[in-house]
């Protein structure tokens, strides 16, 4: 078992924050709320309630003192213990034991209401805290600000043979690189061929044994500031500043050829900054937003460097990709990668609606944004022992970034958003038209290279160009409404969306879409909600040569010739959502619902054939009174996709016993909980409950006659959650609250890719970080007080 | 002939101001609001609050907490209660009569919006006009409430935006317990980061221009755009991921490496099978099923920049 100890707060800090409160609260003269008050459920329909009048009052005037109230402040403990150490235990969240602030909301008012303040607080000094500040001055201004500490994690207890000993730089101690390379070297020359998964599996398996170990996962702490001026008055102005400072690690593959495909920890240390710049203009008949924004992503660690584990000196020859192996032991003694490179973009937007006469209304949009990347570029290689061949057969040092064609890309693209819409009502029929243009534009320039290292280890002399893929989208619709009843209305849209691409196998594809809805609420008892939709898209000739623009020189078709991708090929769609939802009294209310999608590409002989999903789910809920309220639902989800595939040498294979095709299903099924039970006038009784549970099965079939026939299994992804939460909270004042609670978690997962995951497997040495089965407990004790 | 997008935008841009302006021939000031339930309105006057308070007291002391009931509010207008129910003197007069009660609830759904959207036209709410929820009939009582909220902001009837959309949209409350989930159920993000339900001009009610722009505000490091582009990235993130919560590794639609296969059918290893037959016994099998299949190698695979990566792999 594992006692999660991390978190202390200071005791100064929380002795603070409660004197605060408790100063404050005196001052408060507002009523506590109410301690019982009703569990988080729907609320009733509005009521015919009026509320007390109040006078107008004079503008807010400086120097009026603020009451302050602290409703609630929570404070307790957790005691947590889990079996593993999973980081799926606390992917996104902070549950470690010791002292905890999950939630206060101080509320401030100044004696003539003009002035506000409200501070809320979750799980304060945690890791996934959030803090949101709100202070507002009556009809001038509102100042909002939201922390949020968002963590993710992804493995715990890695095993790496690397040490970071730079901002992005891994290195395994020379010696090691050294003993490793010398014995493969000597087994190279006795007999290549004993260079295989055992022989290298035991060559690692020492050094693997006193590896250092690594936890995975990143913090994202996202900040908001934003100022409104004239909020709800005709004309308004905003500005905003966002801030995310993103770090930590993640796994990358950071491959050295076909046989060698490491994975190292990404060191990730973001930070994107956002401005934002509105105006809005608000008529009776009509109004307008302007704006500008901008935003900044910085990578301040732009490239990595990683040791090669097999390799202590730069070598190459033409099958070192495929080293270490039979064929070869070359490559490079380390890789390097470029990562996500710092970009920014500029907006401009604005957006329009108004009231036309004749009771037409149209509103509509248009915005530019324009993204730069301008990184500097990295040298093809680090391999010293590489030597680059340029177009006319000179031979460069492709170490040094002078010989690239361009020292930085300078990529550019331009988006072009453009939309309308209108509508009108003529006595029972409305009718609305949509019209929405956007157009992706890379104008980036084409950079020419002679050729390219492959996995660190060889120079391919295939020239190669960038393509900057650029499309534009159109949407064009109408729909006709009919309000068969007041209560009831039917509708019928058609929409058609075009593509046009560059660079791409397709150059335009054009898809009708039919839509009939219908939506009914004959009283306050029953709604029903219904949608049907079948889409038609038909394309354009199917350039299977396409490809070729990223290269200089013609090359051969790889891919298959009848394979089209899903994403541009011709397909038809049928989809249906159906949503009933019944008060069958004024305790219950039932809701069932199914909702389903099945595309078919009849036409792709390879590829996405089939992608059918339908889920159905049902839920009861039982509120007698405010002393009980339950609720069970559930959703049985159902998917299956079916693809084709050939497999092929050299050449792409016209041998249909090379065909395979992949049959995918999965079921879900989703089952939640809730009850909540008052009793003995101060008892609450909290119980919710949640499982998740997928089943998965891959079937390959193949050919009668195809060798090997395809093997299926039963762990395409089988996972299970199970949490349960029990609470109970004695009300000791109308203003005090005590609660213990306890979570149970059981987590459990089979799936294929991570099926028996060792540290180094057939061609790949992998950090394998523990994100597995767990089961967890949290135990608290919690109390509550409003002041 | 393709327009360019410099005429797009001119032509775009003068039409918005010239809707604005044509829109913008009246008055300046928000109007008081004046729409209220029909039953009630009739020839009757206002009675101001205090009348309303006299027999609605516990209604009144829940508002006094809230927005509406605050200074804010009266800056906007001076008639308090009768400023969403309508006049109220009808109803004083017999108390009674139930057609005369001033209840929201009962009127239709557009009638329910026009009260709110009198001064509630601006910012987020700005295309409720023609949005999906207001065709479909939805109001904006359907997920507000005034006097009993339980949302620590925009007064929802539920305690966060996420149970609240879930009222409606079952299957997306059920996907996001799948094991592969953006942050949702944990409250870290919420719906309507994405979403805007009072309506947007794209599809879907997503903020961002498309869905990608949308993916882009938290996922920046993908925006390139890059030297090695691929292509299906570029145009739709939903081409490889699923956003609500999938039973794969990052969101995905189907799992690597069949994801891949599903467009990647090439000569040698990308179109070869990649099935059962060695994994129980990992130490047959090929680094192209485990782990995380292609993108062990391909982990550029958003876009690269670097100038040995047209394959996407580093």
């Amino acid at each position: 078992m594992r006692n999660l100890n991390r978190l202390s707060i200071p005791a100064g800090a929380l002795l603070t924050l409660l004197v605060s409160a408790l100063w404050a609260a005196p001052a408060s003269g507002q009523a506590p709320a109410d301690p019982n008050a009703a569990p988080a459920a729907p609320a009733a329909p509005e009521a015919a309630a009026m509320p007390a009048k109040k006078e107008a009052p004079a503008p807010a005037a400086g120097g009026q003192s603020f009451s302050f109230r602290l409703d609630p402040l929570v404070i307790g403990v957790l005691d947590t213990h889990v079996d593993t150490r999973s980081a799926k235990f606390e992917e996104y969240r902070d549950v470690s034991s010791g002292f905890v602030l999950p939630y206060f909301h101080l509320a401030g008012e100044s004696a003539d209401g003009n002035r506000t303040l409200d501070l809320n607080a979750h799980d304060v000094r945690r890791t996934d805290a959030r803090y949101t500040l709100d202070y507002a001055v009556a009809g001038k201004y509102e100042l909002y600000f939201d922390y949020n500490k968002i963590p993710h994690r992804f493995g715990n207890d890695g095993h790496m043979l690397w040490t970071r000993t730079g901002d992005g730089t891994l290195e395994i101690a020379d010696p090691t690189q050294a003993q490793i390379q010398g014995a493969l070297a000597a087994q190279f020359a006795k007999n290549p061929a004993g260079i295989n998964f055992s022989f290298l599996n035991g060559l690692l398996a020492p050094y693997l044994a006193t590896a250092r170990a690594i936890n995975l996962g990143l913090e994202r702490d996202r900040s908001d500031t934003r100022l409104d001026l004239g909020k709800m008055g005709p004309l308004a102005l905003s500005i905003e500043y966002t801030h995310e400072n993103r770090r930590g690690n993640r796994p990358f593959g950071a491959s050295f050829g076909f046989s060698n495909a490491t994975e190292v920890p990404e060191p990730i240390d973001y930070n994107t900054d956002g401005a934002q710049l509105a105006g809005e203009w608000r008529g009776p008949r009509g109004g307008l937003q302007v704006g500008y924004r901008y935003s900044k992503f910085a990578n301040n660690i732009s490239t990595l460097i990683w040791d090669n584990p097999f390799r202590a000196t730069d070598s190459t020859d033409p099958n070192a990709y495929t080293a270490p192996g039979a064929g070869s032991i070359n490559g490079a003694s380390r890789g390097f990668a470029d990562l996500a490179a710092s970009n920014r973009a500029n907006m401009a937007f604005a957006n329009g609606q108004a009231k036309l006469p004749g009771g037409w209304w149209v509103n509509g949009s248009a915005l530019y944004d324009q993204m730069k990347q301008s990184d500097p570029l990295l040298p093809y290689t680090l391999n010293t022992a590489i030597v680059g061949i340029a177009g006319n057969g000179a031979k460069f040092d492709p170490t040094n970034p002078a010989n690239l064609p361009a020292r930085s890309f300078d990529g550019k693209v331009g988006i072009t958003s453009l939309t309308g819409n209108a509508g009108n009502r003529f006595g029972a029929f409305d009718l609305t038209f949509r019209y929405r243009y956007y157009d992706y534009n890379d104008k980036s320039p084409r950079l020419e290279f002679p050729g390219y290292v492959r996995f660190q280890s060889v120079w391919e002399n295939i020239a190669r160009i960038s393509v900057p893929y650029s499309y534009s989208r159109q949407n064009a619709g109408a729909e006709l409404g009919w309000q068969v009843h007041p209560t009831t209305r039917l509708a019928l849209a058609l929409d058609n969306e075009s593509w046009n691409r560059e660079f791409r196998e397709v150059k335009k594809t054009d898809e009708n879409v039919w839509k009939l809805s219908a939506d009914t609420r004959p009283n306050q008892r029953f709604t029903v909600r219904g949608s049907y939709e079948h889409g038609d898209r038909t394309i354009g000739a199917y350039n299977t040569a396409a490809q070729g623009a990223s290269f200089v020189e013609p090359e051969a078709i790889t891919n298959l010739p009848d394979l089209r991708k899903f994403d541009e090929a011709a397909r038809t769609y049928n989809s249906w959502k159906l949503q009933a939802q019944v008060f069958a009294t004024d305790e219950i209310n039932l809701s069932l619902g199914t909702t389903g999608r099945k595309d078919d590409y009849t036409k792709s002989l390879f590829g996405l054939k089939s992608d059918d999903v339908k889920a159905y789910n049902a839920e009861i809920s039982y509120t007698p009174g405010a002393n009980r309220d339950f609720f069970l639902f559930g959703e049985r989800m159902d998917r299956r996709s079916l693809q084709n595939a050939r497999q092929s040498g050299a050449t792409p294979s016209t041998n249909p016993l090379d065909n395979w095709a992949a049959d995918l299903k999965e079921i879900t099924d989703t089952w939640g909980l809730g009850w909540t039970e008052k009793f003995a006038k101060a008892w609450t009784l909290d119980l919710t409950g949640n499982l998740s549970r997928s089943d998965g099965q891959a079937r390959f079939p193949r050919p009668l006659g195809a060798n090997p026939p395809g093997v299926g299994f039963d762990n395409y992804e089988d996972i299970k959650l199970l949490a349960l939460l029990g609470k109970l909270d004695y009300a000791v004042t109308p203003a005090t609250t005590v609660g213990l609670f306890y979570r149970y978690e059981k987590y459990t997962i089979d799936s294929f890719i991570l099926q028996g995951l060792q540290n180094y497997l057939p061609g790949a040495l992998l950090l394998n970080a523990n994100n597995g089965n767990y089961k967890g407990s949290i135990y608290g004790l919690t109390m509550k007080h409003v002041f | 002939m393709k327009p360019s997008r410099f005429t797009m935008l001119l032509l775009g841009t003068v039409a918005a101001l010239a809707i604005a302006a044509r829109a913008g021939a009246a008055p300046q000031a928000p109007a008081a609001p004046t729409a209220a339930p029909a039953a009630a309105a009739g020839a009757a006057t206002f009675v101001g609050s205090d009348v309303c308070a006299s027999c609605h007291d516990q209604a009144a002391e829940h508002l006094a907490k809230t927005p509406h009931g605050k200074a804010a509010f009266a800056h906007l207008s001076t008639n308090g209660c009768e400023t969403c129910h309508g006049p109220g003197s009808a109803h004083v007069a017999n108390p009674d009569d139930k057609a005369l009660q001033p209840r929201i609830d009962r009127l239709t759904p557009p009638e329910q919006s026009k009260i709110c959207v009198t001064c509630h036209s601006g910012s987020e709410q700005f295309f409720w006009r023609g949005s999906r929820h207001e065709t479909r009939g939805l109001s904006c009582i359907t997920c507000h409430s005034v006097h009993s909220f339980k949302s620590e902001r925009a007064q929802l009837k539920t305690a966060t935006a996420m149970e609240q959309c879930f009222t409606c949209h079952k299957d997306t409350r059920a996907e996001t317990w799948k094991n592969s989930h953006h942050p949702i159920r944990e409250g870290k993000i919420s719906c309507a980061d994405c979403h805007n339900p009072h309506g947007t001009q794209t599809a879907k009610m997503i903020r961002g221009a498309s869905v990608n722009e949308q993916c882009y505000t938290c996922h920046t490091e993908k925006r390139g755009p890059f030297l090695w582009e691929h292509a299906p990235v570029r145009e739709s993130c939903l081409n490889c991921h699923t956003p609500h919560g999938s039973n794969h590794l990052k969101l995905q639609k189907t799992s690597v490496p069949y994801l891949c296969q599903q467009c990647h059918s090439n000569t040698r290893h990308p179109g070869t099978l990649y099935d059962g037959s060695t994994l129980a016994d990992q130490a047959r099998a090929s680094n192209r099923i485990f782990n995380r299949a292609c993108l062990d190698c391909h982990s550029a695979i958003h876009g690269s920049n670097h100038p040995s990566s047209p394959y996407l792999a580093h």
